[in-house]
């Protein structure tokens, strides 16, 4: 192994590689370092808002508790949700910056609720957090591009080419020289992560699905590099190369793909439904109420049971016509989410083309910070909500009172997520492709030299 | 890294002599060689032989032909007609087994200016799978002239001529049998020159086959022991060594400036 | 003609004859023209649909049946935010921001679905715009095609000749940044079109558009200068390319996510969750509106008696329980513009740190002087939200007023009465409509931005003018 020490030498002497290995190492503890600092604040947000919950509870069932009244307690409280971000998210913030962590909803319709948004800085959002996988995605292939555009060029511009050509066999040369790098760079951007994910206790799983994508990444980039060394341009000509290619792959073509994508999927459901919403609920004040009631026993047949409507307002009736206008837009909300559950395959098979957005899309996937963790949790919502609903109609349906015990036996929202996101293996397939470039790479390495 | 399963060479490297490969007779060897780069012919029937011991000096001027030979023998060129052995090794059917018995000194050294002189022979050696620890390469360096407080000095501010007696060291750190020199004298003021053709009698004597392309006439003509005149990719004429002069200058001379015309 | 000049026709030359120069230039033209034409056609059709969007919202407030006025307060209303015309050219935080605002009565609600949650991550890799083309991509090509300009005479030799000519250093500098602007301005000339083509076609304001023009040509002006000083100082084109490419990833990416990593950790902001509850606690304090027998209601009662010179409210002419809702809501809207108002200051607090920066990345500087021109920025959306809070505001109030003024007191609070009022009194609503940030404003709050980039400009420009003229020394 004594090729290691001395290329590790020559590596370590030159103060352009050793600045720019240090300074890899440094962005990516950075963006670990604000990423579980990012996360912790959210833990601790959620944390926060539990104790605030329970007390508007307790403030709700103090001011109705005398009155034994079903349809206050369902109208006047609220439940907290919260989507407690995995082990491994402070990898890949995602959408977790724009879209709420934290929920409340009470036992209202459904879909005015679910669709709030959360307060935070457009302008902040715009620019992007500085997590790791930025740090991957758009820094790590620079440094590889540093590192390696002049690779063979450098050699021969210094003169030292035809020297070291007739000393050793050029493709075993280049391809240990090119290992090194590959493995100082992988350690850089490994080691921080590592660290990250033991202190944060992620599983052994996510830690070989994220090293495996920084791996596949490196690779890609490194068999790339090669590949235009091959080309036996001069160094200019290849860090102009290389440097093209990134700012396409990385910059231009995610962003041409956007528009292509939002173009061919539009989604604007998402307005539709909510003004459908609306109109079904409060259109139940036009219609007889017997009316309303049986279109709800017809698809609730176990309250059919529940006494006639008295002559004034009744909660039941009210809380009926909410989950009837819930159900009236179903059908716009199934397709409101498969439009979006489209758009995310497509960005999912566009991964196949471009190796940024595979790694991005699996970052996220792993630290289940992407669009399907959003639905997720609105179907954990979903979930809840239908226990809140459940909870309060056999009381309004037979018009039993809620006393206080009754009241502190409410559904309370049980976080279940994993402690990662699930990857799909057909995901980590494409980033086969990133190997097949490295080591295309690496084979016309050896065909590197004098020509 | 370069396994290599034929004759490994395992003289130490400054003492020993250089075990000979299977052409015993002739180090270096180009039969009927015809070479070029596409349609260009560069070289046209070029016979060249240079035993162990020898120092062979080819002359010529610019794009006679001198590097595309040197290159020949690095296997950087594969002739189109004839045949060209290395210590009996086919530089290209079988490079790395060549490669092992040739060390190469390009006109300028270029070396890794971050790093000291026996790191660069110690990192070069490396490569040639020949390493073998540092005190091998400090008395190679020392046998190369060196002064001993040169070898921690970073390369980066060495002359020419210290670039060369680092790039000798690893010659002979390596022990091979056979030296390629392109263009060792120019750039080399007089007194550099004849200590660096000193250096060039003390690998004589170790019996390394040395052959040099050139066009400094008064350099050649005080170390070498045959002369060549290459010119547009023939070799017009060989000049051996005779006597104490070695050879009439002047007569050489006269023969390089006709050829030049 | 003077060596300045020759000097430039040279460059020209030598860059028509650079193939990376040349396909560069053609794949950002094409590039920019795609984003203008992407980016003008979004902005056509998003802003017809949420108008279509807006009109159906209005008719159905419009169509409602005979109402109690209560009810239509809950029913209540949308409104959509328009999009400003140059958000064809940069469209800032639009996707970032909800467009769909829900306004009822004693409820503050946030503006909804952005396409940033509507979107995959695609879009966190940026939006193809020509503002997005002109501040990332252009300083690239730019750094590509110029890196070399002093460094290759010097490099060949040839600077020496030049200065052995007796033309002073420089002179050379000078026509190799000449040459450079001319590429630049060819870099330029695109987008610059696009956007002259909005102000000449009446969809945009001639003021904002030439600011956005002088904005983007300083800052490729900036580039060239920083591109020129860079091959001006490194003795080798691979340095100073490689120099100049780190400098570039450093200002146009690293810095912007950083800084505003930075802003958001330094300046926390609570969630929507916590200042719901914060809200809603407040709120129960002030009374609840619905009940005219609240406690907390009854300094009020006591003073609207007194007003009306009579001792119950039963003997008021006009409906109590209106008048409580009145002032229900204004307590309660001023509660919620309270906490709106900390939230909106939060964020500007946010963004003042950003701009700071902007002493450190031109980038930043440019960012939000485009944003806020084109009116896309944070100030803009706050904008569109206040004026929706107002709106709800007034819709509020006016059916307050129509409960105080069409009800009796006593249908009122006859629990079997349904109260309804004629319809046509949605009818003759007011419909919402938008009045766009003012530009003289828009503009007074981008001069510390301009004025930013104009000192980057001036210390560039001198510090190339002070080493371009010591490029002699050099080469000795």
């Amino acid at each position: 192994m004594s090729w290691l020490i001395h290329e590790l030498r020559l590596i370590l002497r030159s103060r352009l590689s050793l600045c720019a290995l240090l300074l890899l190492l440094a962005l990516a503890a950075a963006a670990v370092g604000i990423g579980l600092h990012e996360v912790a604040r959210q833990h601790q947000a959620i944390e926060r808002v539990g104790p605030l919950q329970e007390q508007d509870a307790a403030a709700v069932a103090a001011r109705y508790a005398d009155t034994g009244d079903p349809g206050s307690h369902a109208y006047y409280t609220f439940y907290g949700t919260w989507d407690a971000p995995s082990d491994a998210a402070f990898l890949a913030l995602g959408l977790r910056d724009v879209a709420p962590f934290v929920l409340r909803v009470r036992a209202l319709g459904l879909q005015s609720q679910l669709y709030e948004g959360e307060t935070f800085n457009p302008e902040l959002a715009l620019s992007g957090r500085f997590d790791f996988a930025f740090v991957l995605i758009y820094l790590a292939p620079l440094f590889v591009i540093a590192l390696l555009h002049d690779l063979v060029s450098g050699e021969r511009q210094s003169g030292r080419l035809r020297l070291l050509l007739s000393i050793a066999d050029g493709g075993s040369l280049w391809r240990r020289r090119v290992a090194l790098r590959y493995a100082l760079l992988f350690a850089c951007l490994a080691v921080p992560v590592v660290a990250g994910m033991l202190l944060s206790g992620a599983s052994m799983a996510a830690m070989g699905v994220v090293l495996a994508v920084v791996a596949s990444y490196l690779a890609f980039w490194c068999g790339l590099s090669l590949l235009v060394a091959a080309r036996n341009w001069p160094t200019v000509a290849n860090a102009t190369a290389l440097m093209g290619g990134w700012v396409l792959l990385t910059l231009v073509l995610p962003t041409l793909a956007n528009v292509a994508l939002t173009r061919a999927i539009p989604v604007h459901q998402g307005v539709d439904l909510m003004l459908a919403q609306r109109q079904a609920v409060h259109g139940a004040w036009e219609i007889p109420r017997e009316d309303t009631m049986r279109r709800f026993y017809d698809s609730h047949p176990e309250w059919r049971h529940s006494a006639p409507l008295p002559d004034g307002f009744h909660w039941k009736w009210y809380l009926a016509f909410h989950q009837l206008g819930d159900e009236s837009v179903a059908d716009e909300v199934s397709a409101y989410r498969a439009g979006l559950q489209a758009r995310q395959e497509w960005t999912a098979r566009l991964g196949w083309l471009l190796p940024g957005v595979s790694a991005q899309a699996l970052l996220h996937r792993v630290a289940d910070t992407d669009l399907r963790a959003q639905l997720d949790y609105q179907d954990r919502i979903a979930g809840f909500h239908r226990e809140i609903r459940q909870f309060y109609y056999p009381y309004l349906f037979e018009d039993r009172p809620i006393g206080a015990r009754d009241f502190a036996d409410r559904p309370v929202y049980e976080a279940s997520p994993g402690p990662s996101g699930s990857v799909g293996l057909h995901a980590l397939l494409a980033l086969g492709l990133c190997w097949g470039i490295g080591l295309w790479g690496v084979l016309c390495a050896g065909r590197l030299g004098l020509r | 890294m370069n396994a290599d399963t034929g004759n490994a060479v395992t003289a130490s490297a400054v003492d020993g002599g250089v075990e000979a490969g299977k052409g015993a007779g002739n180090v270096l060897e180009a039969s009927s060689v015809e070479a070029g780069y596409g349609e260009r012919s560069i070289l046209r029937q070029l016979d060249l032989r240079i035993g162990p011991g020898e120092i062979y000096a080819l002359l010529g001027g610019n794009g006679a032909g001198k590097t595309t030979t040197l290159s020949l023998f690095l296997g950087f060129v594969e002739p189109t007609a004839g045949r060209v052995r290395v210590d009996g090794f086919d530089p290209v059917a079988q490079p790395v087994q060549a490669r092992r018995r040739l060390a190469y000194i390009p006109e300028n050294v270029a070396l890794y200016e971050h790093l000291s002189a026996r790191e660069n022979v110690a990192y070069l050696l490396d490569l040639a799978g020949q390493y073998e620890g540092d005190e091998a390469i400090d008395r190679a360096l020392a046998a190369a002239g060196l002064q001993g407080s040169a070898f921690d000095r970073r390369v980066g501010g060495f002359s020419k001529g210290m670039r060369q007696k680092v790039a000798i060291a690893l010659a002979l750190a390596r022990s091979v049998p056979a030296l390629l020199l392109d263009e060792p004298t120019s750039g080399l003021d007089p007194q550099a020159t004849s200590e660096f053709n000193r250096l060039l009698d003390v690998l004589r004597d170790r019996g390394i086959a040395v052959l040099m392309v050139t066009h400094d006439l008064l350099s050649a003509a005080d170390v070498a022991d045959r002369i060549g005149f290459l010119d547009g990719g023939r070799l017009l004429e060989e000049v051996a060594a005779d006597g104490e002069d070695r050879f009439n200058v002047r007569a050489l001379h006269r023969r390089y400036a006709e050829q030049a015309a | 003609m003077s060596p300045v000049r020759r000097i430039a026709r040279e460059e020209w030359r030598a860059l028509s004859r650079d193939r990376v120069a040349m396909l560069g230039l053609l794949l950002l033209t094409v590039l920019t023209l795609v984003a203008a034409l992407n980016a003008a056609e979004h902005r056509r059709t998003a802003d017809a649909e949420r108008g279509r969007y807006q009109s159906q919202a209005n008719d159905e407030f419009a169509n409602q049946p005979d109402r109690h006025p209560h009810r239509v307060a809950h029913f209540g209303h949308f409104v959509f935010r328009p999009l400003n015309p140059l958000a064809a050219f940069d469209p800032g935080i639009d996707a970032y921001t909800g467009h769909t605002l829900f306004l009822e009565a004693h409820r503050q609600n946030g503006a909804n679905f952005g396409d940033v949650r509507q979107s995959s991550l695609l879009l966190r890799f940026g939006q193809l715009t020509p503002a997005f083309i002109l501040q990332v991509l252009a300083p690239l090509l730019l750094v590509f095609v110029g890196h070399n300009c002093v460094t290759r005479e010097r490099e060949s030799g040839t600077l020496r000749v030049l200065l052995s000519q007796g033309l002073g250093s420089g002179q050379v500098v000078m026509g190799k940044l000449l040459a450079l602007l001319g590429f630049a301005g060819l870099v330029l000339l695109p987008a610059l079109l696009a956007l002259l083509w909005l102000a000449a076609s009446g969809q945009a304001a001639w003021a904002p558009v030439l600011v956005l023009a002088c904005a983007y040509a300083a800052w490729l002006l900036l580039w060239s200068l920083l591109v020129t000083l860079a091959s001006t100082v490194f003795r080798r084109g691979r340095d100073a390319l490689l120099g100049l490419l780190a400098t570039w990833t450093v200002l146009v990416i690293l810095l912007p996510r950083g800084v505003s990593d930075l802003a958001g950790s330094v300046v926390a902001m609570p969630t929507r969750f916590e200042n719901a509850i914060h809200v809603e606690r407040e709120y129960q304090a002030l009374g609840n509106a619905h009940r005219p027998d609240d406690p907390k209601f009854a300094e009020f009662r006591d003073r609207i008696l007194e007003q009306y010179g009579v001792t119950s409210i039963e003997e008021l002419p006009v409906n109590f329980k209106g008048l409580v809702g009145t002032e229900g809501e204004r307590r309660s809207s001023e509660l919620f513009n309270r906490y709106a108002a900390e939230v909106f200051d939060l964020q500007e607090r946010q963004n003042h740190l950003v701009d700071q920066y902007g002493w450190l990345s031109p980038t930043l500087a440019l960012r939000r002087l485009s944003m806020t021109v084109a009116g896309t920025d944070l100030a803009s959306f706050r904008h569109f939200l206040e004026q929706g809070e107002q709106y709800r505001y007034d819709l509020v109030q006016r059916l307050n007023r129509l409960q105080s003024g069409e009800i009796t007191y006593a249908d009122d609070t006859d629990p079997d009465k349904e109260n309804r009022i004629s319809h046509a009194h949605w009818q003759a609503f007011p419909d919402f409509h938008y009045q766009p940030f003012p530009v003289d404003q828009a503009l007074r709050r981008a001069a510390p931005a301009g004025a930013m980039l104009l000192a980057w400009l001036a210390a560039l420009a001198s510090l190339t003018w002070l080493l371009g003229g010591r490029l002699g020394r050099a080469v000795r």
